[in-house]
């Protein structure tokens, strides 16, 4: 009896990796279960490990082909510096988090977390003078061995100056003697010629070998004293870190929200204490306006939310949530238009020139397209109602929602489009034969036959399509994302091409992989969702 | 007048100038709850009969009745069992038969519904299939439940195109009798379409031979007057069951043309009658002298025996 349920749970773990793709942990779990635990190991050995090991020759290869190759915005980061971005980010967008708390804060709770606040910054305060001073000792320790290591140098430069100075000026009384010779009348051009000749050779010897000198004394200057960075680092962490609390005192004190309505607030009483005094009509009047503002200010405060700066996460957030809107409009337009066509050659013959004529079109034109189109539909976007409202709603409402993200959606549906609608158009025209004669035989009516018969057999092929879109509607969206600005993924990658700070090239790398990682988990989705209408046990190709 | 006639229908496909014709002055009656048999090479035009019979296409002359009245479209009267099951692959077996079901009689209750369903595929012994998807099921169960799902909205005229011809030579034999049984204990007219001659023999009360194609037609009927219920294994040495195997073999092989382009130079000969020997009583080694003697008597006794 426990055997069958162990074997029950194994089946329905095996089920699982098999509708997800990922059969590759396939023995683990047998092994796990004692299924011929030698053929497991096998497997495992051969489609596990050995691809492991690849990846790690791979990761290995990129550790050390990527210093060689010297860029504007620095050397090609290494594995570990993307890691680095990776947490640097991922600092970034927690801190936004506490921030936005400490924003909301209010009474006791907000003069508890002010007074923890700032003991820490106290601190920290403590702990950064002790590495500043370690630092400075470092760096004062290092400049001894850097003029350790240079003085001698500094010496041979100067020795090999002194020596092709005296050589330089030996050449030059040559060339004044061969001068003054053929003033004389006994010199020849020739030997004045050569004269010249011999200080220009001896020039350049000695640029050469100083040069050797000072590309020495470079490459000593360039070396990197690991005690003195990481005592570097250690400052600038930790300055950070004091740098970050001072902004959460400040949002627990002065930018707190309920702060800032107490302050509305005294300024609204003051305003009524002299209303109530005012005497001519005009004070009055003028008073009462200021009130009504002070009021509708303070009512304003109290709705106020944190404007969080873009985080990673959030433009990750943004850019899923615009494949999205861009994928469902392409999916309500081809799975009909699909069928249509596949019901009806007429349809298909009217179709297939705008299919094929607006199918290779680049994402970029119709970028350019939508974002005139789009933006003729909202003169005002900051106050248009349709925006108003999709950013009142939860969930979504922090995402900003504006014209950008509208024709970004549309770019992302335009080109998403196509491999959704031919594959519907190819399904339901590729239905077999003998499900029309099963339909016929039964007499089911146009809605039957369409809902029991060609539906479900075109099932599989429609969700393969959806799956192309949802992966070609990514792709767009990253280029489009860049190009219009709209804030995700893609304007993270823009911004950070532009800014050239020192890790940015490691956050486009970074971004590189976030990029592909989601891409990946949303076709696995699909390819789950497609094994759940397939109604043949074939697998789908990955 | 028959029950069920195809009289003088003819039909063809392609343009007018490059036109195959089919079937030609094609003309059958079937009587009320008979078994007839169709016997034809593949190709011949088989399965554009039976889609005639079922109304699926439309003769280009004559017509095609049932009771007397001209068949036009596929009509609840006429089942038809397809060749290769034509099962839905995204719906259970029970979901297929359901879906015919309600066609045919959509005021049944949920009730109603399940208990017709069950009983159709109880009837072909496919109840712990019930829930299955047909990828889960062997081809003879497939077979078995597109059978269900004829026979479930009750058609006054089974027409099975080769239902047998794409399973195995065991399960065929079951199936043959499941039909048999359900056609001896519910009586319908059958009409079914086979290449296998045997087949033909034992089950049908009649056997009309389709000639090659192009411009097929069916001739001269072979009536079976074995009795029934018949046997599989004592009718193979049946003198009746033999004789009429034999001239039905003979009749098909005599319509290919190539068999008869390779009879023309030699006589008609008798088809020999050959049984296996039971080798067993063979010894192993190569035999000799008197031993070969021995042999060659049990040999001829074998052959003998048998004839």
């Amino acid at each position: 009896m426990a055997e069958k349920t162990a074997d029950a749970i194994k089946y329905k773990i095996l089920r699982f990796l098999d509708v997800t793709g990922f059969t590759v942990f396939d023995p683990i779990v047998r092994l796990a279960f004692r299924e011929e635990p030698k053929k497991q190991l096998e497997s495992i050995f051969k489609f596990l490990i050995i691809p492991i090991m690849f990846i790690c020759f791979c990761v290995w290869v990129w550790w050390t082909v990527a210093p060689n190759h010297k860029t504007k915005s620095g050397e090609v980061p290494t594995p570990d510096v993307v890691m680095q971005s990776a947490r640097i980010n991922h600092t970034f967008s927690e801190r936004e988090k506490t921030k936005e708390t400490d924003f909301l804060l209010v009474g006791e709770e907000r003069l508890a977390a002010l007074a923890a606040v700032e003991a820490e910054m106290e601190s920290k305060s403590v702990i950064l003078a002790e590495l500043e001073a370690r630092l400075a000792q470092h760096e004062s320790n290092y400049a001894q061995v850097l003029e350790a290591r240079l003085a001698p140098l500094q010496k041979e430069l100067d020795e090999v100056k002194a020596k092709y100075d005296a050589i330089e000026a030996e050449k030059k009384v040559l060339i004044t003697e061969a001068a003054a010779a053929i003033e004389a009348g006994t010199g020849t051009t020739e030997a004045l010629l050569a004269a010249i000749r011999a200080e220009g050779i001896a020039k350049d010897e000695s640029r050469a070998a100083e040069s050797i000198i000072k590309d020495k004394i470079d490459a000593i200057r360039s070396d990197k004293y690991k005690p003195l960075e990481t005592a570097r680092l250690d400052v600038n962490a930790v300055a950070d870190q004091i740098q970050f609390l001072k902004k959460r005192v400040d949002f627990l004190s002065q930018s707190n929200r309920s702060m800032k309505v107490l302050e509305a607030e005294e300024t609204l009483m003051e305003y009524q204490a002299k209303l109530a005094k005012a005497t001519t009509a005009k004070a009055a009047l003028s008073e009462a306006k200021r009130v009504v503002r002070a009021e509708d200010s303070i009512e304003r405060l109290e709705k106020q939310q944190y404007a969080s700066a873009m985080t990673v996460y959030l433009q990750v957030k943004r850019s899923i949530f615009t494949v999205f809107v861009g994928f469902v409009v392409a999916a309500i337009i081809a799975i009909p238009v699909g069928i249509l066509c596949g019901l009806s050659r007429i349809a298909m013959a009217c179709l297939t020139p705008i299919i094929s004529i607006f199918k290779p079109v680049s994402p970029v034109v119709w970028l350019l397209i939508f974002q005139i189109v789009v933006g003729a539909f909202f003169p005002d976007p900051e106050s248009h109602p349709f925006f108003l409202f999709f950013n009142s709603l939860p969930f979504i409402g922090n995402l900003g929602i504006n014209p950008a993200l509208i024709f970004s959606g549309c770019t992302v549906a335009m080109c998403a489009v196509w491999p959704a609608l031919v594959n519907t158009a190819l399904g339901v025209a590729s239905i077999d034969k003998d499900h029309i004669n099963v339909a016929r035989v039964l007499r089911l009516n146009f809605w039957e036959r369409l809902t029991k018969i060609i539906i479900p057999s075109a099932m599989p092929l429609i969700f393969a399509g959806l799956r192309i879109s949802l992966g070609v509607g990514w792709m767009v969206l990253i280029a489009a994302e860049a190009l219009s600005s709209s804030d995700g993924l893609g304007k993270f990658v823009w911004d950070e091409y532009q800014n050239g700070s020192s890790f940015s090239f490691a956050n486009i790398i970074y971004a590189c992989f976030v990029v592909g990682i989601i891409g990946f988990c949303l076709d696995r989705m699909m390819i789950v969702l497609q094994r759940f209408v397939s109604f043949d046990e074939s697998g789908t190709s990955l | 007048m028959s029950y069920l006639e195809i009289d003088n229908a003819s039909i063809g496909f392609g343009p007018y100038d490059n036109r195959t014709e089919v079937l030609t002055d094609v003309n059958l009656s079937v009587e009320e709850n008979e078994f007839v048999a169709i016997v034809g090479f593949s190709g011949a035009g088989k399965s554009t009969l039976i889609s005639l019979l079922a109304g699926l296409i439309q003769p280009d002359k004559g017509e095609i009745r049932i009771g007397g009245k001209i068949i036009t479209e596929p009509s609840p009267r006429l089942g038809i069992m397809f060749q290769n099951y034509s099962l839905l692959p995204w719906l259970t077996v029970f979901e297929n038969v359901a879906l015919a079901v309600k066609q045919v009689f959509p005021k049944y209750s949920k009730e109603e519904l399940k208990e017709h369903v069950e009983k159709y595929v109880g009837m072909v012994n496919l109840l712990p299939a019930l829930g299955k998807k047909p990828s889960e099921l062997s081809g003879g169960m497939r077979q078995r439940a597109s059978l269900a799902r004829t026979l479930s909205m009750k058609p006054e005229v089974l027409l099975l195109d080769e239902p047998l011809s794409a399973l195995d030579a065991l399960t065929r034999a079951v199936i043959q009798d499941e039909i048999i049984n359900i056609w001896e204990s519910d009586k319908r007219t059958i009409v079914m379409i086979t290449n296998d001659v045997d087949e033909a023999v034992l089950m049908a009360d009649r056997i009309v031979p389709l000639t090659m194609g192009p411009a097929a037609t069916l001739d001269d009927a072979f009536p079976v007057d074995l009795p029934r219920p018949r046997n599989r294994t004592t009718l193979n040495t049946n003198p009746a069951f033999r004789r009429l195997r034999n001239d039905i073999s003979k009749y098909m092989v005599n319509l290919n043309d190539e068999a008869k382009a390779l009879q023309a130079s030699q006589a008609v000969v008798e088809l020999p009658s050959i049984m296996p020997i039971d080798f067993s009583v063979l010894p192993l080694k190569p035999a000799r002298g008197r031993r070969r003697a021995v042999i060659a008597k049990v040999v001829d006794r074998e052959t003998t025996f048998f004839k």
